[in-house]
């Protein structure tokens, strides 16, 4: 077969492939542009997902008449003008992609105005030409309207998710840059409703607020300090705050959010001892750092940097981090020890599916197992891990019979959604339901919870919630939705460890604990219990000849 | 400090204050009695840093002093002593214990590094009868919530008005307020929040029904002081705003039935026994009486492949037929503290809340929510 160059219509295709991804992909390059252009306010308004309209207002700069026909070419831009400036990049874009990758593969039409302009010029672009320009008005700065996202590319349509996910994307990416910015003034509206507003009065607390919710705004820690080249600032979570996933955590270098695996690790250590595993905080970092320290230009999409010397990011990230902990109230620390004896000596019960022998409790071990005599020894009974799975059966009962429990709330219960949280929850509302939950919506962004389930027994319902949703929204497989939901529940209604129990509720514990599918693991996977044999403890007492 | 007191004195009074030792604490002292004299007697004080004890205890002082002990060690030794004359003797920190022919020395820690018991004093004062407020914290504490998510609610609202005292607690699922009379009426309206935890000690600690309680809240708002014979005992108030709980007690009823206690409580415990593998729930069923028939109330719970249990008590129902369900623990949790012979219950839908009030008396609201069922 003979080798051709490609039509440019092909080749545009192919690298607007690779900076637009998704609708939020769209939504990225324009609230950059718009960042680049001095926006004070910037105004986002999607449909469906982003789809079907998707538009960035902003009161930047603008652009005059001539320069806005250059800027929809490709390669063209303000930002940098020969090689040497790559090295020290300040705005966000560079590239020169944005807008032609855009229009190569949606409708686009642009209005813009500079200060010199009198007029504003509009633009209506098809598949990367122009096919109509005039002059309307506008106050000074730009509006990019996006029609019909990837229309003229049906593979990549197919593989977009639902709206709601996608919507949820553009909410957590606009979320991202609010917190960056929060100097600038964000207005999301997601199908008509207001997703986001922040104030831009520049405190990066009140940005925290409006995201995350008032109540972690306030918790939040002061983060700052120096090392070197490096300045770092931000707000970090004291290790009462908790999230189940790794999703709060914002690392923004040189304002640009990024997503880096050196940032992550420094906060991952920062924090190491102060949460349960499988808890995340909530950090938001601000890392400024000579242009020369870094490249941004990884890929089209600029979500990667790499930082000329990782290890010293490394030390500065997390000395900074440690800092601020070090001046936090501390919480009871839980430290893991593997005790690489004990693994021997311990016969574990990783997946079987058999019954239990009866086994009579002897007492509880730290408040967290239970000591329990059996046939053939002696068992160690994980307590939190052996409710869990006698409530994730439970729950699966009572959906399999579409009954669940319901235990009504006195006094409604008022909870502060984030964004993204928020379109988990319009979308899911019926799932909730079906476990249990009463909740509606109460003003923007909050709402009442009338009823939950009943094997919750009201501690801190408003954190369950809140993990439901994020795992809820975390999980992109429909079947394992409910699945995961069933076992965020569980957990969260399941006593703790460090609970005390009477020898009664012991011995409740585990004759439901047999009655259950599988006794032996928690709904995660986890053993509810270890064994060690009449046999093994005659030999580690030297009794077997 | 050289004095001279009773085992038997001794013994009581510690095991009063002991309840106000720190358990796991981070400041060892707490763990501690102070033990010191005051004009004429012994006082023995104890601080875990949320509530304070004090008792007084009659002794002859021959030196004033004062030093804090261990108090798990003080106490047992002490509660295991025949009841003779104790002789205490502090020689610079040692505490020396002689009782007839047995003899002990402890080494105690300075008392000027123990805690200080906070001063109330000069703030607001009133006075009630003990019964009244034994009875007003045995119906109301146990509903305020045990989790820490909304801090205010572990607390109990106390509320005093004219020459009434108002208790509320509530947990998010149900809610009791109960009112009693102070011995003379105040001048302006006070309210505070007082922990849970307080109340059931203070509760242990009353046993004289017919004398007089003295409450003093600290200028500060910050500290409460309850004042019996012989013993004080001072809790932190819990900051913040209680709910408005009166527009969540409901004002009419569709159905209300009058049930004896004791048999409710025997229908309750025996569905409790079907209940608790399940979510707890217990359903009720109120039919009214007919020409000849009585009403009546039948009580059921069912547990999935294990079996069910069906319960039917007289009623005297005034109103509808009606259904509704209950966490059965919450149910026998108010019958228990329901001193009275019969109590009403009133219901609206299944949805709504649950009203349960003793009958005879008109002092006492327990309002429950009820859980959504399947019937």
């Amino acid at each position: 077969m003979p080798i051709k160059v490609l039509p440019p219509e092909v080749t545009s295709k192919i690298a607007a492939g690779e900076v637009i991804e998704r609708p939020s992909s769209v939504a990225k390059e324009l609230i950059e542009n718009s960042l680049d252009a001095g926006a004070r306010e910037i105004v986002i308004e999607a449909h469906n997902g982003g789809v079907s309209y998707l538009r960035v207002a902003d009161n930047g700069c603008g652009l005059s008449a001539a320069d806005v026909e250059v800027a929809v070419r490709r390669h063209a831009t303000s930002k940098i003008t020969k090689l040497d400036d790559l090295e020290h990049i300040s705005t966000l874009g560079f590239r020169g992609e944005a807008l032609p990758s855009i229009s190569a593969v949606a409708e686009v039409e642009i209005l813009t105005r500079d200060m010199g302009s009198s007029a504003a010029t509009y633009l209506h672009l098809e598949n990367g030409k122009i096919v109509s320009r005039e002059k309307k008005s506008r106050p000074q700065g730009t509006s990019i309207t996006v029609r019909h996202l990837f229309r003229s590319l049906p593979a990549r349509l197919k593989f977009l998710k639902s709206s709601n996910t996608e919507s949820s994307h553009i909410a957590s990416l606009v979320s991202q840059y609010a917190l960056a910015f929060p100097e600038v003034k964000f207005q999301l509206t997601i199908d008509g409703r207001n997703s986001l507003q922040t104030p831009g009065d520049g405190d990066l607390r009140t940005a925290v607020s409006a995201v995350y919710g008032l109540e972690t705004a306030q918790k939040m820690l002061e983060v700052q300090g120096t090392d070197g080249f490096m300045y770092i600032q931000g707000l970090a979570s004291p290790p009462s705050v908790q999230r189940s996933s790794r999703s709060y955590l914002s690392f923004f270098v040189n304002r640009r959010y990024v997503r880096n695996s050196i940032l992550a690790k420094a906060v991952e250590t920062a924090f190491e001892g102060l949460l349960m595993t499988g808890r995340h905080p909530v950090v938001i970092l601000n890392v400024a750092i000579p242009p020369e320290e870094v490249d941004v230009n990884v890929h089209p999409s600029k979500l990667e940097v790499k930082f000329r010397n990782n290890s010293s990011v490394f030390t500065a990230a997390l000395k900074v981090l440690r800092n601020t902990l070090a001046k936090s109230p501390l919480p009871g620390v839980r430290l893991e020890s593997e005790n690489a004896d004990a693994q021997s000596l311990w016969e574990r019960f990783p997946h079987a599916s058999v019954a239990l022998p009866s086994l009579q409790t002897l007492g509880q071990l730290s408040a967290s197992y239970i000591l329990a005599e059996g046939e053939g020894g002696l068992y160690l009974i994980d307590q939190h891990a052996a409710h869990e799975r006698i409530l994730f059966d439970q729950i699966m009962a009572q959906r399999a019979r579409k009954q669940p429990d319901i235990q009504g709330m006195l006094e409604p219960l008022s909870i502060e959604l984030s964004p993204s949280q928020e379109e988990v929850m319009k979308h899911y509302q019926g799932l909730l339901a079906e476990f249990g939950f009463t909740i509606e919506p109460f003003g923007s962004r909050t709402y009442l919870v009338r009823a939950v389930p009943a094997m919750l027994d009201g501690s801190n319902l408003v954190e369950t919630v809140k993990e439901l949703l994020d795992e809820i929204g975390a999980e992109q497989d429909a079947g394992q939705r409910e699945l995961k939901a069933a076992q965020s529940l569980a957990c969260h209604g399941a006593i703790r460890a460090g609970q005390q129990l009477n020898s009664q509720e012991m011995q409740n514990l585990i004759k439901q604990l047999e009655h259950t599918s599988q006794p032996r693991t928690c709904p995660h996977g986890r053993p509810t219990m270890i064994h060690l044999s009449s046999q093994q403890l005659k030999k580690e007492f030297g009794r077997t000849g | 400090m050289k004095l001279s007191c009773l085992q038997e004195n001794l013994n009581k009074g510690l095991g009063i204050i002991g309840r106000a030792v720190a358990t796991r604490t981070t400041l060892p002292i707490t763990q501690n009695v102070l033990i010191s004299t005051d004009q004429s007697q012994l006082k023995l004080a104890a601080t875990n840093l949320e509530i304070a004890i004090s008792s007084w205890i009659g002794a002859k002082i021959e030196n004033e002093g004062s030093i804090t002990v261990p108090a798990r060690i003080f106490t047992e030794f002490i509660s295991s002593l025949p009841n003779d004359v104790i002789s205490l003797n502090l020689k610079h920190h040692t505490l020396e214990i002689k009782c007839g022919r047995y003899e002990a020395r402890i080494n105690g820690l300075d008392a000027a590094d123990f805690p200080p018991i906070p001063q109330v004093g000069d703030g607001f004062m009133t006075k009630i009868l003990e019964e009244e407020l034994k009875q007003a914290i045995s119906q109301v504490a146990f509903a305020a919530a045990t989790e820490e998510s909304r801090p205010v609610l572990t607390g109990v609202q106390t509320e005093f008005e004219g020459s009434k005292l108002t208790l509320a607690a509530a947990d998010g699922f149900r809610l009791a307020v109960h009112r009693s009379n102070l011995i003379e009426p105040v001048k302006d309206k006070v309210s505070m929040i007082i922990p849970a935890k307080a109340y059931h000690e203070l509760h242990r600690l009353m046993s004289e029904p017919d004398q007089e309680i003295e409450i003093t809240q600290n200028a500060q708002k910050s500290q409460v002081l309850f004042k019996l014979k012989n013993i004080e005992m001072v809790s932190q108030i819990i900051q913040g705003t209680f709910p408005n709980y009166s527009q969540l007690i409901p004002q009419t009823y569709g159905t209300k039935a009058r049930i004896d206690v004791a048999e409710f409580q025997r229908a309750i415990k025996m569905a409790s026994i079907f209940a608790r593998d399940g979510s707890g729930i217990a359903r009720v069923i109120v039919t009214p009486g007919a020409t000849v028939e009585a009403g009546k109330i039948t009580i059921s719970a069912r547990a999935d492949e294990i079996g069910d249990n069906v319960g039917e008590i007289d009623a005297l129902v005034d109103g509808e037929a009606a259904k509704i369900a209950f966490n059965a623990r919450y149910l026998s949790d108010v019958l228990s503290v329901i001193k009275q012979a019969q109590v009403s219950l009133e219901v609206t839908t299944p949805s709504n809340p649950g009203v349960i009030r003793p009958v005879g008396v008109d002092n006492y609201d327990h309002v429950v929510m009820p859980m959504f069922v399947q019937w």
